[in-house]
């Protein structure tokens, strides 16, 4: 193990997607489901291990380092590392996994193919967090895209072939972009390497020399578009309401989980530090985005009666305090961005669970037709109001303390336009207030009194939500936890943004 | 390198036709399975001298009989043509059409591989329209070859008007500037251009006349109408064929001619460097062509219901990236086009394979004939899919890494907004590669439909078109080296 252990943890699943295929029909659906389990928690115990051995490493920078030599005519390099913020996203990603994996547990239609693209997806989220060459970060970046057309188009719902090519062509038109941008780095300073990059920016106070600016900008912008694609932000969000209503319920976990994370990443790792002079000019047109995203798309979660069309104007509107805690430039602001990737990755698959939970069983998911749940399913209706009150960031919460952090970041950086902001917060917390009241509390109807089709969340249902429960309240009572395994690296990638954007 | 050196592919290949000819004649239309097997050693002989000739590097880089040019370039089209038709020969085996075509399908083939080669080679006007019109004449034949079909005979139809009218307009914009010039080589062409002949109007005009020709060849826009009917109606695998060599031959003609008509002096020690610069009217000619051609291409290929006319567009808009290396014209981009010229020949055979079978298999050439064929052949289908993401470039398809060397190229002289349209056009791309994909899988199990099985032998020819498209981005540094090599000799003089 040692030096190959990030290899092994995106190969792990890899592995797992061939070993589906290679399932006997005859036993496909329960032995794929199996494979698939296990090999999700082989993929969490190898982030423990990434976590342990990050932990270990001292001296700053990338630990577990893997470097070779590639592609030698374009400079490529197999090249992987991680630092505490990818060590964070990476236990997300196998830690949402893992209960996308048990919430999968019903698929019946091809099992070998869904558990199989389930596990290539994995796969490919893995390599994302983890890889320091852009053109190999390209390469898992868009590997996730095939598997994800084919579990929303395949496994979906009726509108299934629009969202699954909506979302292929939305992050495909934007990541061409952001590819222009990584072949105009290579050809002006001939590497690929993520490190080396932002050596050459610290070194030079910029990419592509003296008097570029305007190719800086436009490459940030390359970038800042690729990523708030998949964040995602206004304007660039309308494919993601559509793909979470009409992914099945594991995969909407997934997608509010982890990939949007992956925008965020991007914009931490790359977007960012390449170009802080960039970032800064447009301090203001990112601002404004985001509060467009919180305020815009809780009036509109508000106007939803699709549960999970509100859950997922919810994740939009959430979403937006990323870009807005990443705009402050501000410890505090970046903190909050990360915490609340952190956050949301947490309570937006288990909000999906928990409306999938009754989709199963209603076959239906119109706010008005529901009513009183909490009395004819108790610990549903307790873990429904638990993961309503933490995305509404009821304080002890984790949501809470993203919020708050990315405000105290976000008022010093700029103080008046912050302000809007809290009307996405009170409109938040209104709709999942009138959430609760329609669909949980009140008369129960008669249909749903029947216990025979409405039985309580089963043990199944439970292991995949009482886990998430449980970090988004660790993560709200002890909020240092989390943030000590990504605090110094990221205020080290700030740092040096700060260092160049400061002297533009 | 003597003449009859250079001669060789054309000499074996046109043993193979009369060994063809006179086999078919002696099985007394029993159509036996010795014609495929002598057309195909026919044409792995010339793979193996084009293969030679690269390894030898004995191929001194000169003129012969005053016409051909012999160097790394004409190597590697010559090679590109005949695996081309090798592979077209045994797509016809397993896919749609006639499965035992008579000789002359054989002979035909290998005469437009002559014409090809020839045509890669050509550093000479009427070497160059003769190669041109064999290749083309070849083309009609072979499209018409179904004389009871009449989807068949109109494609030909079709093909030969198309053909016809811009051959004409080439062979009048050749013979201005055989005027201009004072001789037919592309040599004294140069000449003229570089004592000052691009200034006259006349020359303008006659550069226009000759593209248009070549436009018709590599299907560009405004001389692409023919391709979707003629890949429609024609048997799938010679669609196939003109879509990866007779389109290739198109552009091997045009870079020769492109370098005949800089305003280099000839003595440059770098042949193609900064030769076309940003205002030169054959550079803006190019471009606007470039544009168009990707842009008309993926747009109409995104209302079709019919497999092959889809690919029929999807070539039409490949030929627009590749056209995108020539407006740039540097030695970086013309590596760019044979490493392209790579990655299409795997992708686009295989595609325009797969789309011969299940026309076989299920009698229909329309998408809805791919109902659910994820489920009725999943191994057909995954392959399927893989070529359909490989040609929009999706990584880590072979087709990304082309496009990813192409855009390269085009980037590093700058012309970033070129390099934006060409990449917005791969992601539209994506909507019409994904149509085939979604009848495949998305619409569920076709009930009651034919299956289609795959072959043994087309499984195996599948499978080595199939495994460089997946399999390639572990380790393609030696083939962007290689297409490197194959520029600095590529000139027009001795």
């Amino acid at each position: 193990m040692g030096s190959n252990l990030l290899t092994l943890t995106f190969l792990i699943p890899l592995a797992g997607s061939l070993l589906v295929l290679l399932v006997p029909k005859e036993s496909a659906g329960r032995a794929c489901r199996w494979v698939n389990l296990l090999t999700s928690l082989a993929t969490f115990g190898a982030t423990l291990a990434v976590w342990s051995g990050w932990s270990k490493h001292t001296g700053g920078g990338y630990a577990l380092v893997e470097d070779a030599a590639w592609i030698k005519a374009f400079s490529i390099r197999y090249h992987l590392g991680v630092d505490g913020v990818s060590v964070a996203l990476l236990l997300l990603t196998s830690f949402v996994s893992l209960g996308g994996s048990l919430a999968s547990w019903n698929i019946e239609k091809s099992p070998k193919g869904y558990h199989s693209m389930f596990l290539l997806l994995l796969g490919g989220m893995i390599g994302v967090f983890m890889a320091l060459d852009m053109f190999l970060f390209y390469l898992f970046w868009e590997i996730m895209l095939l598997p994800m057309y084919f579990l929303i188009g395949i496994w979906g719902g009726p509108r299934r072939q629009y969202a699954a090519i909506k979302f292929f062509l939305y992050t495909l038109a934007g990541s061409v972009l952001m590819l222009a941008a990584i072949v105009l780095i290579w050809i002006k300073h001939g590497t690929f390497q993520i490190p080396e990059i932002v050596a050459l920016v610290k070194a030079h106070g910029g990419l592509f020399g003296e008097g570029a600016e305007g190719l800086r900008i436009a490459c940030f912008i390359a970038f800042f578009v690729a990523f708030a694609i998949k964040v995602p932000s206004f304007p660039f969000h309308t494919w993601l309401p559509d793909a979470h209503v009409e992914a099945p319920t594991p995969i909407s976990m997934i997608l509010a989980g982890v990939l949007l994370k992956m925008g965020g990443y991007g914009l931490i790792r790359m977007a960012y530090p390449f170009f802080p002079t960039a970032a800064a000019t447009l301090g203001t047109t990112i601002v404004v985005i985001s509060l467009i995203s919180i305020v815009y798309a809780a009036f509109v979660a508000m106007a939803q009666t699709d549960f999970k069309k509100l859950v997922a104007y919810s994740s939009v509107s959430h979403m937006g305090f990323v870009t807005l805690g990443l705009a402050s430039l501000t410890p505090e602001g970046h903190n909050g961005a990360m915490y609340m990737m952190l956050a949301h990755g947490t309570i937006s698959p288990m909000l999906f669970m928990i409306v999938g939970v009754i989709y199963e069983r209603a076959h239906h998911r119109d706010l008005d037709r529901f009513g009183g749940l909490a009395w004819a399913m108790p610990t549903y209706g307790v873990l429904a109001a638990f993961g309503i009150f933490a995305s509404l960031g009821l304080p002890a919460l984790s949501g809470f303390i993203a919020e708050i952090t990315v405000f105290l970041g976000s008022f010093q950086s700029f103080p008046r336009l912050t302000l809007v902001a809290t009307v996405g917060m009170v409109v938040t917390a209104a709709y999942y207030l009138i959430t609760l009241q329609k669909v949980y509390l009140g008369d129960t109807p008669a249909v749903y009194r029947d216990k025979a089709h409405y039985p309580d969340v089963s043990r199944r249902e439970l292991l995949v939500l009482v886990p998430l429960a449980i970090v988004t309240l660790w993560m709200g009572i002890l909020p240092d936890g989390a943030m000590s395994i990504y605090r110094g690296d990221l205020e080290g990638i700030l740092e040096g943004v700060k260092a160049i954007a400061g002297k533009p | 390198m003597t003449a009859l050196g250079a001669l060789l592919p054309s000499i074996l290949l046109t043993a193979g036709v009369l060994a063809v000819l006179f086999a078919d004649a002696a099985a007394k239309g029993r159509r036996p399975l010795l014609l495929p097997w002598i057309s195909g050693t026919a044409l792995v002989a010339v793979a193996a001298v084009a293969v030679a000739w690269l390894a030898g590097d004995r191929l001194g880089d000169r003129v012969v009989l005053g016409a051909l040019r012999m160097d790394a370039f004409t190597a590697v089209l010559t090679l590109f043509c005949a695996v081309a038709g090798l592979v077209s020969i045994l797509a016809t085996l397993v896919g749609d059409g006639n499965s035992r075509p008579g000789g002359e399908f054989h002979a035909l083939v290998l005469c437009a591989v002559v014409g090809m080669s020839v045509l890669a080679a050509a550093v000479d006007m009427v070497t160059l329209y003769l190669a041109f019109e064999l290749v083309s004449i070849t083309g009609y034949v072979l499209v018409g070859m179904r004389r009871a079909d009449r989807l068949a005979n109109e494609a030909a139809m079709k093909y030969v008007l198309f053909g016809a009218v811009s051959s004409g307009l080439m062979v009048y914009g050749l013979s201005l500037l055989f005027g201009l010039a004072g001789g037919t080589s592309l040599e004294a062409l140069r000449a003229a251009v570089v004592s000052g002949a691009s200034s006259q109007p006349v020359f303008v005009a006659a550069v226009v006349l000759v593209f248009a020709g070549f436009a018709f060849k590599v299907s560009a826009a405004p001389f692409h109408f023919w391709a979707p009917d003629v890949y429609q109606g024609a048997p799938t695998a010679v669609a196939g064929f003109l879509s990866v060599a007779s389109k290739a031959a198109g552009f091997a003609g045009l870079v020769r001619v492109v370098l005949a008509l800089g305003a280099q002096p000839a003595t440059a020690k770098e042949p193609i460097a900064s030769f076309l610069p940003w205002g030169s009217p054959v550079a803006a000619v190019l471009a606007v062509a470039a544009v168009l051609t990707m842009t008309v291409g993926n747009l109409a290929a995104c209302r079709q219901k019919d497999l092959k006319r889809l690919l029929a567009y999807s070539s039409i808009a490949h030929a627009g990236y590749m056209l995108m290396a020539l407006a740039v014209w540097t030695p970086n981009a013309m590596s760019a086009l044979v490493f392209y010229l790579v990655t299409y020949l795997f992708m686009n055979l295989a595609a325009f394979l797969f789309a011969g079978i299940v026309v076989r298999a299920t009698g229909s050439s329309s998408i809805d004939s791919l109902h659910g064929l994820g489920f009725r052949n999943p191994w057909l289908a995954a392959a399927f899919t893989l070529v359909m993401l490989s040609l929009t470039g999706i990584p880590p398809m072979l087709g990304f890494l082309g496009k990813l060397v192409l855009f390269e190229s085009v980037l590093r002289e700058g012309w970033v907004w070129f390099a934006v349209i060409g990449l917005l056009n791969g992601a539209i791309s994506l909507y019409y590669y994904a149509l085939p994909l979604r009848r495949m899988y998305l619409e569920g199990v076709a009930e009651g439909a034919p299956p289609v099985r795959l072959a043994p032998g087309a499984a195996v020819l599948a499978a080595v078109l199939v495994l460089p498209v997946v399999a390639f981005f572990l380790w393609w540094s030696p083939l962007a080296d290689w297409a490197r090599t194959v520029v600095p000799s590529l000139r027009i003089g001795s």
